[in-house]
């Protein structure tokens, strides 16, 4: 019997020393540090938020009780919950011109332009900036000075100069919502326009050839080839368009804070939580949030596999 | 082979590492926003030896070997922490007491200290979030005396207690109803006497805009989150009741009632914003940094701001003397109220040894009665006797006071109303009253749509009020 365990030990230990068993320690260890980062800051976190959404607690944790579906009730039934994702229509129909716009550019940039490269590095510069110095940019950019505290922003000095009067992008509520979708639009297209060139790419020139053969134009090239070629990954940028579209946050919190009608879900979820203290209500709205994330997932998921 | 094996052990060590960092990511991260690389810098001035460890639980085990007790402070003046006056000020207290003081500061306190406080590592004396509610006050703060005791030596005690127990004492006080102007500008336009109603106080308003070149009311929109919310300050004082909140709740009526304190000092908020002559071009884009030199420069009038901004804008440029602070212009039977209230109290975590708390409880005393921080920011020292700023000449027809808190069976009511209701006195989010009602009046909307805005809150108000089980209790019990 001890003979045994003694020799099925060796047996381990040699297993360990042996190739499998290092190509295995290697994995295991080369995961561990992503998944307990993952674990510790991603999934327990998530679990607690769907446990916080039954109940009634505030930011400290303290006398918490447990209310069941009320959390959710409240935000179906109280309109002011659901309401700010009407902003998100702005972004949704802004999202559909920054593919149009970024599939056009990608075009271009896949024809033999010179300097395409710097081109593709500066379109795609934005999208590596942080979202707060965008803000920050933008906010700047749009500014309306009184020449008594701050200056004229950007785009009212570039008017000014061809004679222009000074606009005051971000009071109007008919046209702040405009800007910030411009925002979002100038930030986001550099990611979209490397994903169309990456799928552009994969074409095969021969197709090009045959059809530069067939004496095609450019418009005939793009809508015959390119364009069925790339269909998923079009319907993939959509996809992706609408979450974002849902959960925009950064670019309105930081330029005006959600006022003038530019709020936002996300935002009223950050409101709920810290100014009111509700971090169950709040939780369920990540939860809500989260769920219509899911389910626009499903559909993208759906439509995949129709193509196959 | 012998590669591989490194490997492995790097690999593990690495692992541990990144673990090591992630949990001791609670207390330091946290602060890290502003503090943990300057707080190192700026205390190793006058800790040289033990400036690393400033986590307390290392203090502990300092005691514990009898050398110097380090405490740490949790404090939000960013600003005087990065300046230095926090630690030149300290050095009396540390050689007094053996020990060195050190300080975090947070930019976002009221949020950053409130997660902490969510583990047991709160620093050792801070700042009492106003997020704790004050029934759970003993579940985190160390009790300082009974009311009877501290009321007789602090002003605002009773600001921080529960069931007669103090856990905190106000670190300065401010002038709550209060109005920041630039003198010369007021005198250019040819005021000779301030405001005493809102009519007068539009009406100076008008005059400064026809007769001078500044810029009568300068609202910060663009930081309305915080700037809006300093209206709601002067709310009491225009009310001139102790009780003016409490009396709100018990007699059953709306918040928003023509002639009434709130009523009024939103209608006059709604006044000044309707009138695009009154204030800058465009609130979207205004700028609170640019705005402090402005009206020390004489290029803004008058902006509502608690006390506490009186020394900001005096230190912004070259007229200090120019800035003034006068009374909210409302009248109660002819005489002008001004509220004084707390700012943050500061209090002890419960949390430590015996030896930290005693020490924290010392700092606190020492803080409030010797350290004169109060007095250098220009603001109220809640020690009792202590001088008064001299900025307030302008109130000297004016009575001050403080609120009462509210009686048993209603502390906390208000609060628990104003966050179920979301119609947020305190608040400055993007569906308040206070910025529809800006945002209304900037779109050149007519009364009836502040009317509207109001009756809305009213009418959410009223809802919640009559749900609330500890407000129907003591209705009850009370009458």
């Amino acid at each position: 019997m001890a003979a045994e365990t003694v020799k099925q030990k060796r047996t381990f230990i040699q297993w360990i020393r042996g190739y499998t068993g290092q190509k295995y320690i290697t994995t295991v260890l080369f995961l561990l540090v992503p998944l307990v980062l993952l674990i510790l800051f991603t999934l327990i976190p998530a679990v607690n938020m769907g446990i916080f959404s039954f109940q009634k607690r505030d930011q400290l944790g303290v006398s918490v009780e447990w209310v069941g579906l009320d959390n959710y009730v409240r935000l179906f039934t109280d309109s002011s919950y659901m309401s700010t994702f009407k902003n998100s229509i702005y972004y949704l129909v802004g999202s559909f011109v920054q593919q149009g716009l970024a599939l056009f550019i990608a075009t271009l940039l896949c024809s033999k332009i010179k300097f395409a490269n710097v081109f593709k590095g500066v379109l795609f510069f934005p999208y590596m900036m942080n979202g707060v110095a965008v803000s920050l940019i933008f906010r700047r950019f749009f500014q309306k000075g009184d020449g008594i505290t701050n200056t004229e922003g950007t785009l009212n000095s570039i008017l000014m100069m061809f004679g222009a009067d000074p606009v005051k992008w971000l009071s109007n509520p008919d046209i702040v919502n405009f800007c910030l979708v411009f925002a979002s639009i100038w930030r986001y297209i550099g990611f979209d326009i490397i994903m169309y060139i990456g799928a552009i790419q994969s074409i095969s020139p021969d197709v090009y050839e045959a059809a530069d053969l067939d004496g095609a134009n450019a418009w005939q090239r793009f809508w015959y080839i390119i364009f069925p070629s790339i269909r998923p990954i079009v319907a993939l940028q959509l996809i992706l368009a609408i979450k974002g579209a849902v959960s925009v946050f950064e670019i309105p919190y930081i330029i005006t804070g959600g006022r003038n009608g530019t709020s936002t879900f996300v935002i009223k979820t950050i409101e709920t939580a810290f100014q009111y203290q509700k971090i169950g209500l709040a939780s369920a709205m990540a939860i809500v949030l989260l769920a219509i994330i899911l389910v626009i997932t499903g559909i993208q998921k759906a439509l995949f596999r129709e193509r196959k | 082979m012998k590669l591989r094996k490194l490997m492995a052990g790097f690999l593990a060590a690495s692992t541990a590492l990144s673990l090591a960092a992630c949990s001791s990511g609670n207390d330091s991260s946290a602060g890290s926003g502003s503090s943990a690389a300057d707080s190192s810098a700026n205390s190793g001035a006058n800790s040289s030896a033990n400036s690393g460890a400033d986590t307390s639980s290392s203090a502990d085990s300092l005691a514990a070997s009898g050398e110097k007790l380090t405490l740490t402070v949790l404090t939000h003046r960013t600003d005087r922490k990065d300046d230095g006056t926090l630690a030149e000020m300290t050095k009396s207290f540390e050689e007094a007491n053996n020990c060195t003081v050190v300080y975090q500061a947070f930019t976002d306190y009221s949020t950053d200290v409130p997660t902490m406080m969510n583990t047991t590592d709160y620093g050792d004396v801070l700042m009492i979030p106003d997020t704790v509610k004050l029934e759970d006050l003993s579940n985190f703060f160390e009790p300082l005396g009974t009311y009877d005791e501290m009321n007789a030596k602090y002003m605002w005690a009773d600001k921080k207690m529960y069931d007669n127990t103090v856990y905190g004492i106000a670190h300065l006080g401010t002038i709550a109803g209060g109005i920041c102007y630039n003198k010369r500008i007021w005198k250019e336009a040819g005021i000779t006497e301030l405001p005493k109603t809102p009519a007068d106080f539009v009406a100076d308003l008008k005059l400064i805009a026809e007769k001078t070149d500044a810029i009568p009311y300068y609202t910060n929109f663009a930081n309305a989150d915080w700037t809006l919310v300093q209206w709601a300050s002067l709310v009491n004082s225009a009310s001139g009741s102790k009780t003016y909140e409490t009396d709100i709740l018990t007699s059953k009526r709306d918040l928003f009632v023509p002639g009434d304190a709130y009523y009024e000092v939103y209608k006059l908020m709604f006044d000044i914003f309707k009138d695009p002559t009154l204030h800058e071009e465009d609130p979207a884009t205004s700028d609170w940094e640019g705005c402090k030199k402005a009206i020390n420069d004489g290029k803004i009038a008058t902006m509502v701001m608690g006390s506490w901004a009186v020394s900001q804008f005096k230190e912004a440029g070259e007229n200090p003397d120019d800035i003034g602070y006068m009374p909210a212009p409302f009248s109660v039977n002819g005489k002008q109220y001004a509220e004084s209230t707390a700012d943050y109290c500061l209090g002890v975590n419960k949390n430590r040894s015996d030896e930290i708390k005693e020490l924290g409880k010392k700092y606190i005393t020492w803080f409030v009665e010797e350290s004169g921080f109060a007095q250098k920011e220009g603001s109220v020292c809640a020690l009792r006797g202590s001088a008064m700023p001299d900025y307030l000449t302008d109130f000297a027809d004016c009575e001050f006071f403080v609120t009462e808190t509210a009686p048993e069976g209603l502390v906390g009511v208000w609060d628990a109303i104003n966050n179920d209701s979301e119609v947020g006195t305190w608040q400055g989010d993007a569906a308040n009253f206070k910025i529809q009602i800006a945002e209304a009046a900037f779109a050149g909307e007519g009364d009836d749509k502040f009317e509207s805005i109001i009756a809305d809150a009213n009418s959410k108000w009223n809802t919640t009020r009559d749900a609330n089980a500890d407000f129907q209790a003591y209705i009850e019990a009370n009458g």
